[in-house]
C-alpha cells in the first residue's frame, strides 16, 4: 500500500490547515474541503483512502456526508471529529457506518491512533480482497478443469464401442451412450433421466443387476460374463457384460453396465465350428477311404496269391494267401465294430470286477505279439486295489487299444537299439478312484500329432490305422465316467493314464443327476 | 539267368502278393520290411530292380529312394515306387527335400499307386528289366 490520501473536511479553515500540515509531515497526502457538499465533489474526483470530517458544517453536515460517502463506497474509512457530549450525533454516525471518532480538540496522538486503526482496516480489507480474488480465479480454473474432464469423459462414453448404461440409486438411467441405443434400439432422449432399469432391460436382466447391487457391496468390479438379452421375442442376442456397483462413502449411489454385442462374434464362432466340422468330415472320409483301400489291396493281393496256389497246387501259397484274406476280413470287422462303437450310445454293463485281473488278462493276451516284436511287458498291479463296479468288457477293450498303440509306438521307433518295454500299472488313488497306466518307451509324439490325437480319422500310422482307435478309447472312457491323460515326448515314449471311479454306477448317477 | 527283384514294404500282405507276382513271371524275389533293411539287402544281394513302398517305419521309402539316387554305385538301379501314396504327394515331398538339401534327384522310373492288378505290376517290371 502506497501513501494514503486523506480528505480533511471542516468549515474552520485554520483547523483544516493545521491538520493538513500535521498529516503531511507524517507522510500522508492530504486534500481538503470546507463543507459536506464540497467534500463529496472532491471525494468523487480524488477517491481518498480516509476521510476525516467535522460534523457541524454549513450546506451539508458531516453526518450527511458520511451517509453519501457510504452510499458510494461502503468500505471507505470515515473518521468523525465530534464535540464533547454530542451523543446523538455520535449514535447517528455509528449507524451510518463511521469508522472511528476523535474528540475535539483533535490531539495528534488520538489522530495517529485513529489513522493507524483505519489503515489496518484498509490493509486487512485489501488482503481479504486479494484472497477473495485469488480464490475466485482458482475456483474458475478448477471449474474449467472439471468441465474439461467431464467433457472428455462424456466424449469417451459417447465414443465407446461398448454400450454403457448407468443408473442412479433409484435405478433411473443417467448415462446411456450411442452404442447402448444401438443395442436397445431406443433413442437417448427417450431414456436419459426418464426410464428406469425396469423400463429398459428385460425383467431377468433387471433382476440380475438389482441382485448384484444388493450383494455387491464387498466387490465393486465384476468380471465379464455372457448372457442373452431378449428385448422382444424375435430380438434376442448374445452379449458380454460387466457391472460396476458404485458407492460413495459406503452408500450405494448407482450401477454401471457395459455391454458388448456378441452377435457377430458368435456368428463367426459358429462358422468356424461349422467349417471345422466340415473339415473333420472330409478328413474322416479320406481317412476311411484310405483304410478301406488298404484292406482292398490286402484282399486283392491275397486272392491273387490264393489263385496262384490253387493253380499250382501249392499249399504254402494257398496258406499265405488265405492268411492275408482272413487278416483283412478281420480288419473290416474291426473297422465296422469301431464305427458302431463310436456312433452308438451305449450304457456300460456294470458289475463287480477286479481291475488288476483285467490288466493281467490283457497282458496275457498280447504277450506273444509283444515277444515277437521284441518288446518286454512289465506288469505292476497295486495290491491295495480291490474290486470295483465297472464294465469289465469296456476296461478290457480300452486297455487292449492302449497296449496295441504302445506296441505300434515301439515298432515304429527309428531307434532300434532301444530295449523296448511296455509297462502296465494300476493304482488305487483314494477311496473313490483308481487309475491304470500304459507306458512305453517307443517313438512318442510331437506336439502336432498330440493335438490331433482325438480328431476323428486322424491316424499317425499312415494308411495302417483307421484313426478311430483312440477316439473309440476316449468314448469308452467317457461312457465309464473316466478321464484320460496323456504324457508323451518325441523319441522318448508315451504314457496314457486312465482314471476311473471305483463305482462307475454311482458316479454315473451323480453325473446324470447333475 | 533269372533276375533278382527286391520288394521293400512293411506290409507282409503286400510282400506276399508281390513275391507271388515275381515268381509267376520268372524273377527271383527278395524281401525287406523297412528302409534300413532294404539298403542292406541291396548292398548284399545286388538286385536288378527294387519295388519300393513309401510309408514305412525305420527309414521311409522317401529316404531310401534318395539314398539310392545319390549313391554313385547304386544310382543306376531301376526303382518302381509301389505305394498307396499319391504320386503328387511323393513328388511334393521330394521337391521340399531338394529345396532343403539342394541338388536334384531324378523322378522314379515308374510310379504305381496301390491297388495294382498283378498283370500291371508284371508289365512294369518287364519294361525295366524284362
Amino acid at each position: 500500500m502506497g501513501v494514503e490520501k486523506i480528505l480533511i473536511v471542516d468549515d474552520e479553515k485554520i483547523i483544516v490547515r493545521l491538520l493538513s500540515m500535521s498529516l503531511q509531515s507524517d507522510g500522508y497526502e492530504t486534500i481538503t474541503a470546507g463543507n459536506g457538499q464540497e467534500a463529496l465533489e472532491v471525494f468523487k474526483a480524488e477517491s481518498p483512502d480516509i476521510v476525516i470530517t467535522d460534523i457541524k458544517m454549513p450546506v451539508m453536515d458531516g453526518l450527511e456526508l458520511l451517509r453519501k460517502i457510504k452510499e458510494i463506497d461502503a468500505d471507505n474509512e470515515v473518521i468523525i471529529v465530534t464535540g464533547h457530549g454530542d451523543i446523538d450525533s455520535t449514535i447517528t454516525a455509528l449507524q451510518y457506518g463511521a469508522s472511528d471518532f476523535i474528540n475535539k480538540p483533535v490531539r495528534d496522538e488520538a489522530l495517529a491512533i485513529a489513522l493507524e486503526r483505519a489503515k489496518d482496516k484498509i490493509r486487512i480489507r485489501e488482503q481479504l480482497a486479494g484472497y477473495t480474488r485469488d480464490l475466485e480465479s482458482k475456483v474458475a480454473e478448477a471449474t474449467e478443469e472439471i468441465r474439461r474432464k467431464s467433457n472428455f469423459q462424456k466424449l469417451l462414453i459417447h465414443a465407446s464401442n461398448d454400450a454403457i448404461v448407468a443408473f442412479d440409486h433409484q435405478w433411473v438411467i443417467v448415462v446411456y451412450n450411442p452404442a447402448a441405443s444401438r443395442i436397445f434400439n431406443v433413442p437417448a432422449k427417450a431414456v436419459l433421466n426418464k426410464m428406469t432399469i425396469d423400463d429398459l432391460y428385460p425383467a431377468d436382466a433387471a433382476r440380475i443387476f438389482k441382485t448384484t447391487a444388493e450383494n455387491g457391496t464387498g466387490k465393486k468390479e465384476m468380471p465379464w460374463k455372457e448372457m442373452t438379452l431378449c428385448l422382444a421375442p424375435d430380438r434376442c442376442f448374445p452379449v458380454r457384460y460387466a457391472t460396476s456397483v458404485l458407492h460413495e462413502k459406503d452408500e450405494f449411489v448407482g450401477i454401471v453396465n457395459f455391454f458388448q454385442d456378441m452377435t457377430e462374434i458368435k456368428r463367426l464362432e459358429q462358422e468356424l465350428v461349422q467349417s471345422e466340422r466340415m473339415a473333420a468330415v472330409g478328413q474322416a472320409v479320406s481317412g476311411l477311404a484310405h483304410y478301406v483301400k488298404n484292406i482292398l489291396i490286402g484282399l486283392k493281393g491275397g486272392s491273387y496269391v490264393v489263385d496262384v496256389g490253387m493253380k499250382k497246387n501249392d499249399t504254402d501259397k494257398l496258406k499265405t494267401g488265405w492268411e492275408t484274406i482272413k487278416k483283412n476280413i478281420k480288419r473290416v470287422a474291426d473297422l465296422t465294430q469301431d464305427l458302431l462303437t463310436y456312433a452308438k450310445e451305449r450304457t456300460p454293463e456294470l458289475a463287480p470286477c477286479a481291475p488288476n485281473e483285467i490288466v493281467k488278462e490283457v497282458a496275457k493276451l498280447v504277450s506273444d505279439t509283444a515277444a515277437a516284436k521284441g518288446i518286454r511287458l512289465i506288469l505292476k498291479t497295486d495290491p491295495d486295489l480291490g474290486t470295483g463296479i465297472a464294465d469289465s468288457q469296456t476296461l478290457h477293450r480300452i486297455l487292449l487299444n492302449l497296449v496295441s498303440n504302445a506296441m505300434d509306438a515301439c515298432t515304429e521307433d527309428e531307434d532300434t537299439s532301444k530295449d523296448f518295454f511296455i509297462e502296465m500299472s494300476t493304482h488305487a488313488l483314494d477311496r473313490d478312484r483308481f487309475s491304470i497306466s500304459v507306458a512305453d518307451n517307443g517313438c512318442g509324439m510331437d506336439e502336432e500329432t498330440q493335438s490331433q490325437l482325438f480328431n476323428p480319422m486322424f491316424s499317425s500310422k499312415g494308411g495302417k490305422g483307421t484313426g478311430l482307435g483312440l477316439l473309440v478309447t476316449e468314448k469308452l472312457v467317457e461312457e465309464h465316467k473316466g478321464t484320460i491323460d496323456i504324457r508323451t515326448r518325441r523319441g522318448k515314449g508315451s504314457c496314457f493314464t486312465i482314471t476311473f471311479p471305483n463305482d462307475a454306477g454311482s458316479a454315473a448317477n451323480i453325473g446324470q443327476g447333475g | 539267368m533269372n533276375k533278382k527283384v527286391l520288394v521293400v514294404d512293411d506290409d507282409s500282405d503286400v510282400r506276399s502278393f508281390v513275391v507271388t507276382v515275381l515268381e509267376e513271371n520268372g524273377y527271383i524275389p527278395l524281401q525287406a520290411c523297412d528302409g534300413v533293411e532294404g539298403l542292406e539287402k541291396i548292398q548284399q544281394e545286388k538286385p536288378d530292380l527294387v519295388i519300393l513302398d513309401v510309408l514305412m517305419p525305420r527309414g521311409s521309402g522317401i529316404r531310401l529312394y534318395r539314398q539310392l539316387k545319390t549313391h554313385e554305385a547304386l544310382k543306376a538301379l531301376p526303382v518302381i515306387m509301389f505305394t498307396g501314396i499319391a504320386m503328387r504327394s511323393f513328388l511334393k515331398s521330394q521337391k521340399a527335400l531338394e529345396a532343403f538339401n539342394g541338388g536334384e534327384i531324378p523322378k522314379p522310373d515308374i510310379y504305381l499307386e496301390k491297388p495294382v492288378e498283378p498283370e500291371e505290376l508284371a508289365r512294369a517290371i518287364d519294361t525295366k528289366i524284362g
